[in-house]
């Protein structure tokens, strides 16, 4: 767990945020600038985990609910906004044409609407989790079965976009999306635009994140991370705390679903599978779980490996990722940032040996 | 009442291969303690045993089962010791280390074999069916259902009649106390993940000739067995056998009344719903831990 704030704490937040917003300025290459965009995405959503999981102690296995649903969210406008190129009738996309629908659902009208779209992609997640965190910890229902709820809640959510599928492309998704647009910009996801946009989010939450978990809330968060029995008797209403923290991260993941989708053009069910959920605790757990930045670190470090590898050498990167992880869990449970925290305090604590020493050097002359 | 009971025996042979799949992890779950997602890798390592054993030496299903067992038993042991033996006093992080095993095992399997769906044959002797009372059953379904509730019955001799299942007992309520009395637990405990993965193998091979092998098909059983170990209640034999009943019939009723995909929707809601009440599971042992 971290340890309680200090200003110095905030610098490598802000070295992290500037470094990413700095890219585009050395990257030009827009298929780079591209993949550079989707681990920002993919940095996001990690650091929402980290956010419950690492802080608050609530292991979310179906982070993959809020990611899922803010990709759907933004999916639909898009689709709504290409719709017309794909099938000419009425602006109804394609699949609801093959599955012989007339006229547009209701719920997918406000979707014509960029606005609606991005604040669906950030208050759906946060109020199905809040609906669900509700539901679990009134019952003060912690540990293993908050891992086992959320599981169930996943293949829940994921059944049911399959199944429904005049209404959401079924297995095969929302495929052929139009570049979103807001305020006259057009944000190309092959463009500096688009990767201004995703690291804007990523800075953004991860320093609201950071603001957030400085706070007395945070404060009570992590006290309920170390022990709840302790924050129940001091009288605090610890559902609520943890309502808050589920939904924050739940809103987080949605936003980065929505770059996801933005990112990939299209929006599938696998978005909110079991595989890259279990994937997103696995990058939270390599960069730090106890660390907003720790955990986006890991996602970027872990995707980029994977994305660098060449075609041949990924079959047993697989092997190797698996491995990793299995090495983080059983011997470096806080990740690469409880490493370089550590590393940061013995360097610090050598150096104030020293100074100790120099200062004093007659005194542990005396002593020997 | 022909509708009645083919759908009756939907259920129960959907609840069978759950049972199947779920009594290696009840048995983990309950005595160890550790939640293991590699499970539903398991199952998939005994049903490309199977397959392996079949194509190579053409050996026919039942011969199989018992090599089939020891394999994924020993592959089990290995895991026990590597991995799982580090983490005992960490519950929740023996899910995120067993994910890791997961798909190590997954992709190990993809590259020894290929990712190509493979086909394990059906037994001569059980490919036909049955008529009981009207309705044409399979005769593989209702070897399946005749082997799961074998194995149910071999799995409580060996727990509550042995000296292994006592000393798997004993471990169970107290560790320490156990130590204490000169039992081995770290071998208990290797030996018991060693069997309940050889469970999980069974399983794998007798579910092969009814879905097809793949190197990622564990996914979805070992999702489903958790639901059913966690709805019987830990540590309960009674308690998987009663919930793989249970949901193997909520399944069959819902896809009956609805299609399978809500059906299977709706049970995982239902799950959901039971957890947040009774967390403990509907059959939980007590006075464990």
């Amino acid at each position: 767990m971290p340890r309680i704030t200090s200003a110095a704490q905030f610098l490598p937040y802000i070295l992290f945020c500037g470094a990413i917003l700095a890219v585009p300025s050395i990257v030009s290459d827009p298929f780079l600038l591209n993949k550079f965009a989707r681990y920002l995405a993919l940095g996001l959503a990690a650091a929402a985990l980290a956010l419950s999981w690492g802080y608050c102690g609530i292991l979310n296995l179906g982070q993959g609910v809020g990611f899922g649903l803010g990709a759907y969210a933004m999916a639909m406008h898009l689709k709504l906004k290409t719709s017309p190129v794909h099938t000419g009738t009425a602006g109804l996309p394609d699949f609801m044409v093959w599955n012989n629908l007339d006229h547009l659902p209701w719920f997918w009208q406000p979707f014509h609407s960029g606005l609606f779209a991005l604040a669906a992609a950030v208050l759906l997640p946060a109020l199905v989790a809040a609906l669900l965190g509700w539901f679990m910890f009134r019952a003060r229902i912690a540990g293993v079965y908050v891992a086992i709820i959320t599981l169930a809640m996943l293949a829940v959510t994921n059944l049911l976009f399959v199944d429904q599928q005049a209404y959401t492309g079924g297995l095969n998704g929302i495929t052929d999306l139009a570049w979103f647009e807001m305020g006259g910009v057009e944000f190309d996801p092959y463009s500096p635009a688009f990767y201004y946009l995703s690291a804007g989010c990523l800075a953004f939450f991860l320093m609201l994140g950071m603001v957030f978990t400085r706070s007395k809330a945070g404060l009570v968060l992590r006290a309920i991370g170390s022990g709840t029995d302790r924050v129940l008797f001091f009288g605090y209403d610890m559902a609520s705390y943890q309502c808050l923290a589920f939904s924050l991260s739940a809103s987080m993941a949605g936003v980065a679903g929505m770059l996801y989708a933005m990112v990939l053009e299209f929006a599938s069910p696998t978005f909110m599978g079991v595989p890259i959920s279990l994937s997103m605790v696995i990058w939270a757990a390599v960069g730090g779980r106890g660390s907003l930045l720790g955990a986006t670190v890991g996602a970027i470090l872990v995707n980029g490996t994977q994305g660098s590898l060449s075609e041949t050498f990924l079959d047993s990167w697989q092997l190797i990722l698996g491995a990793l992880f299995i090495l983080v869990v059983v011997f470096l449970p806080n990740g690469i940032a409880g490493l370089a925290n550590s590393l940061g305090a013995r360097l610090s604590g050598r150096a104030r040996g020293m100074a100790a020493r120099s200062a004093a050097p007659s005194a542990l002359l005396n002593r020997r | 009442m022909d509708i009645l009971l083919s759908q009756l025996f939907t259920g129960l042979s959907i609840g069978s291969v759950l049972l199947l799949v779920a009594l290696g992890l009840a048995i983990i779950y309950g005595a160890m303690g550790v939640i293991n997602l590699a499970h539903g890798e398991f199952v998939m390592l005994g049903a490309y045993a199977t397959w392996l054993l079949q194509s190579t030496l053409g050996l026919s299903l039942l011969p199989c089962l018992f090599l089939v067992f020891l394999m994924v038993a020993a592959a089990g042991w290995a895991v026990e010791r590597t991995v799982v033996r580090f983490l005992y006093r960490r519950p929740l992080d023996t899910i995120l280390a067993t994910w890791g095993v997961g798909i190590m095992l997954q992709q190990a399997v993809r590259l020894a074999a290929g990712a190509d769906l493979r086909y394990v044959e059906t037994p001569n002797p059980l490919s036909g069916s049955i008529d009981l009372a009207g309705v044409a059953i399979p005769s593989y379904r209702l070897f399946v259902l005749a082997f799961a509730a074998a194995l149910l019955g071999v799995t409580w001799f060996v727990v509550q009649r042995t000296e292994f299942g006592m000393k798997l007992r004993a471990v169970t309520q107290n560790r320490e106390m156990a130590s204490c009395t000169g039992i081995d637990s770290a071998r208990v405990f290797s030996l018991t993940f060693a069997f309940g993965s050889g469970l999980a193998g069974l399983a794998g091979a007798l579910v092969a000739p009814i879905k097809s092998v793949a190197p990622d098909m564990g996914t979805n059983f070992v999702v489903d067995a958790f639901m059913v170990v966690v709805v019987g209640g830990v540590g309960s034999l009674f308690g998987t056998v009663a919930s793989s009943g249970l949901l193997g019939g909520g399944t069959a009723g819902f896809a009956f009344l609805l299609n399978d995909t809500l059906a299977k929707a709706l049970v995982f809601l239902g799950v959901i719903v039971l957890v947040r009440f009774r967390p403990q599971g509907l059959f939980a042992a007590t006075g464990r831990r």
